[in-house]
This record gives structure tokens, sequence and C-alpha cells, in this order.
């Protein structure tokens, strides 16, 4: 195992390296305010026997977690998600996505997650279009990994490993969990971040494993690239490094900071056709992107109890009406009809461009509005029931020149739903999410069928039918008594056919 | 008596009409109506105005409003056409749950002009709403035709009736939108005509055809059968039931049975040959398993809800038995009781019991049974008795404005309004509408001495 452990600073928040201790395979030094990054890598022969039963039979799979507490992304972890728990997967062959197992074993790991097997619960990702993105897709609005939590200190730690389970239990607070996994490297990265916030400078390495300590900031050396972040400060590895050695040094990052922020709102009355509104408050971005071709997308994961209709975002003048430019992308197979218990599928993301307002003398804020549509849901007490809904991730996408390349970028993200909808070169220049409360999960109050008031339903129903039917036939029968089934003859009783006249006669 | 039945024939609803004309014209009718309808054109004139107008207002307002005036199910059709048009399945329009035929026959609406020319084109995607409308008329006409021919009718007269469907903006709107019924309508009326007619073979195609393209005309089936040669089983009386059954069986009854059936069967075998298993799934196997009960007219549809979301419950399950009254009533009750007195009136009382009773049922399917309205209307309770009439009248569009308010209210401001107040509207419309089938019932069974 090899660990990363890195905490940021901001823009000309430089630590002075003599506060810091380094001893015995320990630093510490004063609280600083910074954002923290985990990097654990394992081998393949350090997992524990359920992970490898999991990735028998897989080519890649990533994990991804995002908490739906707001943060403030801190240079160099820009790139976002929309929160809750994503998975990507490869899979080496059509039959392991016929399998419950990875299901169950996520289930197992990260608690509830309503998902059957890969190919009924998964969707398809287009992995034709770029040979990075992964084939197939999942996503849960789980609120907390709790659940994770509680494995991993059971099943992960070492028995009576009290800082093992300390550094678990930090989880609680994170804004972020990565786990992937590719065949090609035979190894599993484990990547954690926490959100920017005062904490104290204590790492203790664990031999024999290698433990590297950055402690960095944002930086603009003069020679700094518009495409490219800037950092410096002290990387330490320890138990080998007797004091912090500085370093600077630049990069070109895939994930940028549009210095910008939105929110969302679901416009009132949501009925069953609910609105989502994306209110941004500019509609420019940094110089630095300038001269590049930028156009601004929301990336959306929809739950299954809620869609939009692709055919219904095809209308040129519809979507100017709601400030939209187009539909670039959404997951198949999108049902247009059925209700949201008897699907299996998670639901469906969709990738929109939005139309921004020309471009002005300062910043404008303006707003694009998604119309989708509501499943029905199953009955409840009240009739009504919630849907949770996470906030997009909203970015300007923008083509990078030519030659740039982002995996020199040791931060670099990727395979997070949205990347693999764009070609190779783009920067994403990402909108901060800043809702009025402090939550990125909204939900819906949806419309179902009032259980409290339902006892009655199969009688009545029946009832009324049967009274409809009874009518009808009673009618139908008064004809028949006064005038047979024959034809009408403008008086009774002449035809020979007259059966129930002929009847009797018998 | 046999003999002079079949002289007559087919003059079965024949005599009323002399009377219901008087009481018709009766009223104080200005000259300008009679005029209106004493000649064809103006009335197909301003019946293809109509259309014409709402034609060209729905592609200023597709053009210049974000809501648009066609129908959702036009783009189906249209994309599915397109998918056709390049040598693929229209099943691979999601949603595309019809005969391929409504795709080839919207064929035209692909086609696009070279150099371009946006009119033409624009033209050219509307042609299938065009076809809509010109089935509209064609179904209008036959209906003038039956009422002329079979009810003995004058010709002005059978034109005021056929205004009801002609000049009826219900049914100028749908098909303008873009939707198909408009094409149903005069299927099931030429299928009328032609078995009025005797053009037995004629009938059979029609028939097939028509089952073919919605399913539902299955119900006109035994009316048909029985209606034909309904002298033939006069004398059996006293026959055994192998005597009655070879009586029954009468070469004009096989010929329908056998024509319709090959046309039907005909055309599923070359669709599957063509599209295959999408093609049977989503043409009719579909309208068994569908589960998406959003909320609509049916007596059912609350009921489903519930059932559907909780699969296993225990008891008799109202859904897997809702088909019985709708099918018993339909196919058999009113076609044994009412064909052979009045068909076209039966086929009427068939169509509204069984889009009353059906598990779906939303303001399209009323299309159905609105063309056969200028038939069985003239010899009406509801035309003799202005009152019941009225009341009738108000009660269908009162008691389903009633649903459809409780419907507004769950759809677009979000209220749970599924109980009570959909189910109750629901049912009420429905109430209503066994009590105006009732009284269908009841006038094919008076005597017209009544009048």
């Amino acid at each position: 195992m090899r660990e990363r452990i890195t905490f940021v600073q901001r823009l000309g928040d430089a630590l002075d390296p003599s506060v810091l201790q380094i001893a015995g395979g320990v630093i510490s030094g004063p609280e600083i305010a910074a954002a923290r990054e985990d990097r654990l890598t394992f081998a393949t022969d350090e997992f524990p026997d359920e992970l490898w039963l999991l990735l028998r039979g897989i080519h890649q799979l990533h994990i991804r977690w995002a908490s739906a507490d707001a943060y403030e992304a801190v240079s160099p972890f820009l790139s976002r998600l929309p929160p809750g728990f994503h998975a990507f997967l490869t899979p080496e062959s059509k039959s392991y996505t016929e399998s419950p197992k990875l299901c169950a074993i996520l289930a197992d790991i990260f608690g509830k997650l309503d998902c059957s097997t890969p190919a009924e619960s998964f969707t398809s990702l287009p992995h034709d279009r770029f040979s990075h993105s992964t084939s197939l897709q999942y996503y849960h609005p789980l609120d907390d990994l709790s659940h994770f939590i509680r494995y991993a200190k059971e099943k992960l730690c070492p028995p009576a490993d009290a800082s093992c389970v300390t550094r678990v239990d930090s989880l609680a607070k994170a804004s972020s969990l990565d786990i992937s996994y590719d065949e090609i490297s035979h190894a599993l990265k484990v990547t954690a971040t926490w959100p920017y916030q005062r904490q104290p400078v204590q790492v203790t390495s664990r031999p024999p494993f290698r433990t590297e300590v950055g402690i960095l900031s944002a930086d603009k050396p003069q020679t700094l690239e518009p495409h490219e972040l800037g950092i410096s400060g002290l990387l330490t590895v320890l138990g080998q490094d007797p004091e912090p050695k500085p370093t600077l040094f630049s990069f070109a990052s895939r994930h940028r900071d549009a210095e910008s922020a939105f929110s969302v709102k679901w416009m009132e009355p949501t009925g069953l056709h609910p609105t989502l509104q994306i209110r941004l408050d500019s509609n420019t971005l940094p110089k630095e992107a300038d001269g590049a071709f930028c156009s601004p997308h929301a990336y959306l994961t929809l739950p299954r109890g809620v869609f939009a209709d692709k055919y219904q975002l095809s209308d040129g003048l519809f979507l100017a009406s709601k400030n939209l430019t187009a539909l670039r992308y959404t997951s198949q197979p999108v049902d247009l009809e059925a209700p949201e218990y008897a699907m299996k599928r998670w639901g469906s993301a969709i990738l929109v461009e939005l139309t921004p307002p020309k471009e002005t003398e300062g910043k404008e804020a303006w707003t694009a509005e998604i119309p989708l549509h509501l499943r029905y849901l199953s009955p409840a007490e009240g009739g009504y029931a919630g849907l949770k809904v996470p906030y997009p991730v909203v970015f300007w996408a923008c083509a990078a020149e030519e030659g740039t390349k982002f995996p020199n970028n040791p931060f670099e993200r990727a395979n997070l739903g949205y990347d693999g909808l764009f070609g190779p070169r783009t920067v994403f220049w990402h909108v901060e999410p800043r809702p009025e409360g402090n939550s990125l999960m909204t939900t819906l109050n949806v419309p179902v069928l009032d259980l409290a008031k339902s006892q009655h339903v199969n009688v009545g129903t029946a009832i009324a039918v049967l009274l409809g039917f009874a009518w009808a036939a009673w009618k139908l029968f008064g004809v028949f008594a006064t005038s047979g089934y024959g034809r009408e003859e403008g008086s009774k009783a002449k035809t020979g056919k007259k059966p129930s006249e002929d009847k009797k006669k018998q | 008596m046999a003999k002079r039945s079949t002289e007559s024939r087919p003059s079965a609803e024949g005599r009323p009409s002399e009377k219901s004309t008087v009481s018709i014209s009766a009223s104080p009718s200005s000259s300008f109506l009679n005029s209106f309808f004493s000649t064809p054109t103006p009335l197909y004139l301003s019946a293809a105005a109509l259309r014409i107008i709402l034609l060209v207002y729905g592609l200023w307002q597709d053009a210049n409003s974000p809501v648009k005036y066609t129908d959702i199910d036009y783009l189906v059709f249209t994309d599915a056409a397109r998918f056709v048009s390049r040598g693929k399945s229209p099943y691979a329009r999601e949603t595309y749950r019809y005969t391929p035929l409504l795709a080839w026959l919207l064929l035209p609406t692909t086609w696009r002009t070279n150099p371009t020319s946006h009119v033409l084109d624009t033209a050219l995607f509307s042609s299938g709403k065009v076809m809509f409308a010109v089935a509209d008329l064609v179904a209008g006409w036959l209906i003038e035709r039956v009422l002329i021919t079979h009810s003995r009718m004058d010709a002005a007269t059978a034109r005021k009736y056929a205004a009801i469907w002609l000049l009826n903006p219900m049914v100028a709107t749908i098909s303008t939108r873009g939707s198909s019924e408009g094409l149903l309508g005069v299927l099931v009326m030429a299928l009328l005509w032609a078995v009025l007619s005797r053009k037995i073979t004629l009938a059979g195609l029609l028939l097939g055809f028509g089952v073919h393209f919605k399913i539902y005309p299955f119900i006109y089936a035994p009316s048909i059968v029985w209606w034909l040669d309904h002298h033939s089983t006069a004398g059996l009386a006293g026959k055994s039931l192998a005597g009655r059954m070879r009586g029954f069986v009468t070469p004009a009854r096989l010929r329908l049975a056998v024509v319709s059936l090959a046309t039907f069967i005909a055309l599923n075998v070359v669709m599957f040959y063509l599209y295959g298993g999408p093609f049977l799934v989503h043409t009719y196997f579909h309208h068994v398993t569908r589960i998406d009960h959003r909320h609509n007219f049916s007596p059912y549809n609350i009921q489903l809800y519930l059932a559907s979301a909780f699969p296993t419950q225990s008891g008799l399950r109202i859904e897997s038995v809702a088909f019985l009254p709708q099918l018993l009533l339909s196919c058999v009750l009113i076609p044994l009781v009412m064909a052979k007195k009045d068909l076209p009136t039966a086929m009427l009382a068939q169509t509204f019991a069984f889009v009353a009773f059906n598990k779906v049922c939303t303001s399209q399917y009323f299309l159905w049974y609105m063309v056969f309205l200028p038939l069985y209307l003239p010899r009406s309770s509801f035309l003799r008795n202005k009152t019941l009439g009225m009341s009738a009248l108000v009660l269908w569009v009162v008691s389903q404005g009633l649903w459809l308010q409780q419907g507004y209210e769950l759809e677009f401001l979000g209220r749970s309004t599924f109980l009570p107040g959909l189910w109750l509207t629901s049912l009420g419309f429905f109430l209503v509408n066994c009590w105006i089938l009732g009284i269908i019932i009841s006038d094919v069974g008076a005597p017209s001495s009544k009048l």
C-alpha cells in the first residue's frame, strides 16, 4: 500500500516549514485552514477476499460518492459530481452483468442501493465515442457513508487498530470518496477529500507502507500558462525525509473554477411535470478561458421517479423558451411511461447545453429551465411522497488547445459521467453549487394515491362497474323481453324468429 | 313474412326518418339553414374550410409558440415514418404502438424538397394531417350515404345529421392536430356502409384491416355476422341444434369470416415477417401487459394503480376479470339483442360500452362512437325529448368536466386528488355513460309507434 496525504491551502496561505515537526514517522504542525485529500493505493494481493470477488470479471470499476453538503472547492480539487453514489463499470463479459453479485456486494458495503443486476439496473454509456469512458453507469441518491464506515471498520481495519478506526470515522465528514480499480494497473485507488476547514496537520505513517505528505497551496508563478494550475508548498515522505522539501509545479488541469455560482429550485407548482430552474450568477468566464470556444452545460443524474423527454427537448422554439440550446445526451433506455415502482433501472443521466445571455459589460445573472416529468410513485399514507433529486453539475465546457496533456496532473480525476461525453481535450470550468440551505439534495413533493383513503377502492369500483353493467344488461333484457333478438318489424311478434315466445310455446 | 322482409331490407331503420325530419325542420330554422343543407357543396366546403383554418392556425402556433398545437402522437408517427424511410423499423421510435401501415401511409411527411423550399417542406410534413382531415370528410360523406340509402332520409336532412360529425370542432381539432383516430372513423363507417350495401368481400377486407389497425373494431364482427342474413334463422325454430347451426352458417357469413380473417392474418404475417417481434409486442401485446396507468377516464384507473403497486394482493383481482363485463356487453349481449334490429345503433352501443368499460379511456376514444351519432340521433329519444337530450349532454359534459378539474389539480398543481376526487369523478362519468347507454339500448327496442 502507498499513501499520499495532501493539505491544500488557499492562494497565498503558505505555511512556514519551521512550524512543522517531523519525527519517528510522524509529521505534526499547527491548525491550518485547508482542504485535505487522502489517496491510498492498494496492490491486488492486499485486497480482502470480498473485494476480490467483486473485482473478478471486471475491466474497470469506478465508484464515486459525493456528499450532499455544499462546499467551496479549493484548487486543484475542482471537479464536481451530483451528490450521491455513482458507479461506472466496464465488465469483461456480458454474463457478468447478468449476475446479482456486484449489486449484492455493493449493497453490503454501501448500504441499500436498489440495484438488482448491472444488466437490469445500470444504464449504458456511449463507450464507442471516446475510448476513455466506461460502458455502464449506476446512480443512487445515497445520503451518507455511515454504512461504508461501519463496513470498513469491521472488515478492513486490522483488529484493535484504533488509528484505522479513527481515520475511517473521519469519512463521515468527507466531501467525496472515490474507489477506482482497473485491471491493467492491478491496483485499487481509494481517494477521499474533505472540504476546506480548519484542521491540525497531523499524520502518522504506517510502516512498512510509504506515506507521502504534501502541505501545499495554490500558486500563480510568473511562468504559469493560462491553461495551467500552479501549486507550491512542502512535500515529505515520512520516515525517509528528515525535513520537508519545498516544491513548486504547474500542470494542465481538466477541471477549473469558473469563479461563479448557481442554485436550483423547482418552479411552483411542480405538478406531475416539474421544471428545474437553474439560476447562474454570471454569464462570463475568467479571462484564462479567453479565446476558447466555451458553452455552459448542466449534467443531471435523475433517479427513476423523474425523467426528461428527449422528444420534447428536440423542438428549437421550446428549448429557446427555456434558455436551452440542446439536449446533448440522455442515457438509454428511458421508459417514457412506466410507473416508478415497476422499473429496475436506476434512472437516467442527461446532459443539457444551456444558452447564456449575450456577453455584456459586467456579469449578468441568468436562468435556464429544464422541464422534466414524474412517474407514478408507490401509493403512500398521506397522499404525497418525497422524491430526492440531486443538484446537477453545472460547468462551461471549453475546447483546450492541441497537445494539452491532462494525465500529468497529479490530482487528475476522471470517470465522472459527464467527462466521457466530451472529447479528451475538453476543460470543465465548474460553477459552484450554492444552495439556499446547505444541502445539494432537493426533494420533490410528488402526489401519490393516498393509502389511508384506499380501503374502499376495490369494493367501490366493483360496485360501480356491476351497477353500470346491470343497468345496461337490464335495458337489454327489456328490449329482449318485448321484441326478442330479432329484427324490428313494426309490430310485435310477427316474425318467425322470436325465441322468447318460441321457447314458451315449446 | 320472411320474403317481405327480404325485399324491404335493408331498411331496418328506415321508417322513423320522415317523422324526425319533421321534428327537426319544424323548429324555427331559418331559410339559410335549409339552403345550407340543400346541396352538398356548402356543408363539405365549410367542413374543409374549418379544417384548413385549424391546420394553418396549427402551423402558425407551432412556429411561434413553445406550446405546440400538433399532437405528440403526430411526432411519434412521423418519427416512425422517418425510420421507415431509412429502411429501419418504425418500432425504433419509442412509444410507436401502431401498425407499420400507419408509418408507411405517412412516408410523404418525410419527403423534402431539393432545392429546399420551406413552405413545401412544411406542407409535406403536414400531409399526414391533411390525410386525417380528408378521412374525416370521407367519413362524413359515408354517413350521408348511409342515412340516404339505408335510413331512407332525404339528402338535405341526411347532411344536417352528417354535419354533427363534419362540423364538429372536436373531430376537426383531433384530426388536424395529427391524431390518427379520424382514419378509424372512415374505416368503421366504410365497414358499415359496405355491410348495409351487402358488399360482403369489401366488408371483410375492411373488418380485417380495421382490427389489424386498431384492434377494437373486432367488436363489430359479432353484430355484423348476426345481422347478415337475419331472415335465415327464420323457420328454424323447430329444428335441432345441429340444424340451427347449419342454418346459421350462410354463404355471406362464411365469406365475411374468411375474408376478414384472411386479411387480418395476412397483414400480420407480412408485418411480422418485415418487423418481427417488436411488431407483435408494440402493436398487440403492449395493450395486454401495459401498466402505465396514468390517470384517465376509466373507472378502473385508480384500482389499477393500487393493484399494480401491490401485485401480490390476494383474493379476486378486479383487473383480471375487468374484460368480462366489457366484452360480454360489447361483443355478446348488445350484438345479440340489437344488431338485427338496428345495426348502426348496435355498433354505436357496442363502441360506447367498449369505451366506457375499458381499462384505459381517453377523450380520443370518444371519437370512436361519435362517428355513429348522426346515424342514431334521428330516431333517438334524446332528440324527441329535448329535456332528456339536454340532460344527457349536460351530464356527459359536466361529469367529464368534474374529472378534468380533478385531473388538472393533480397534473398541474400537484395535489393528490387520486382519492377520492379522481376516483369518484371517474365512477360518476362512468355511471353517466352507462345511463346514456341504457337509453340508446331502449331506443332500439322502443317500437317506432311510440314516435
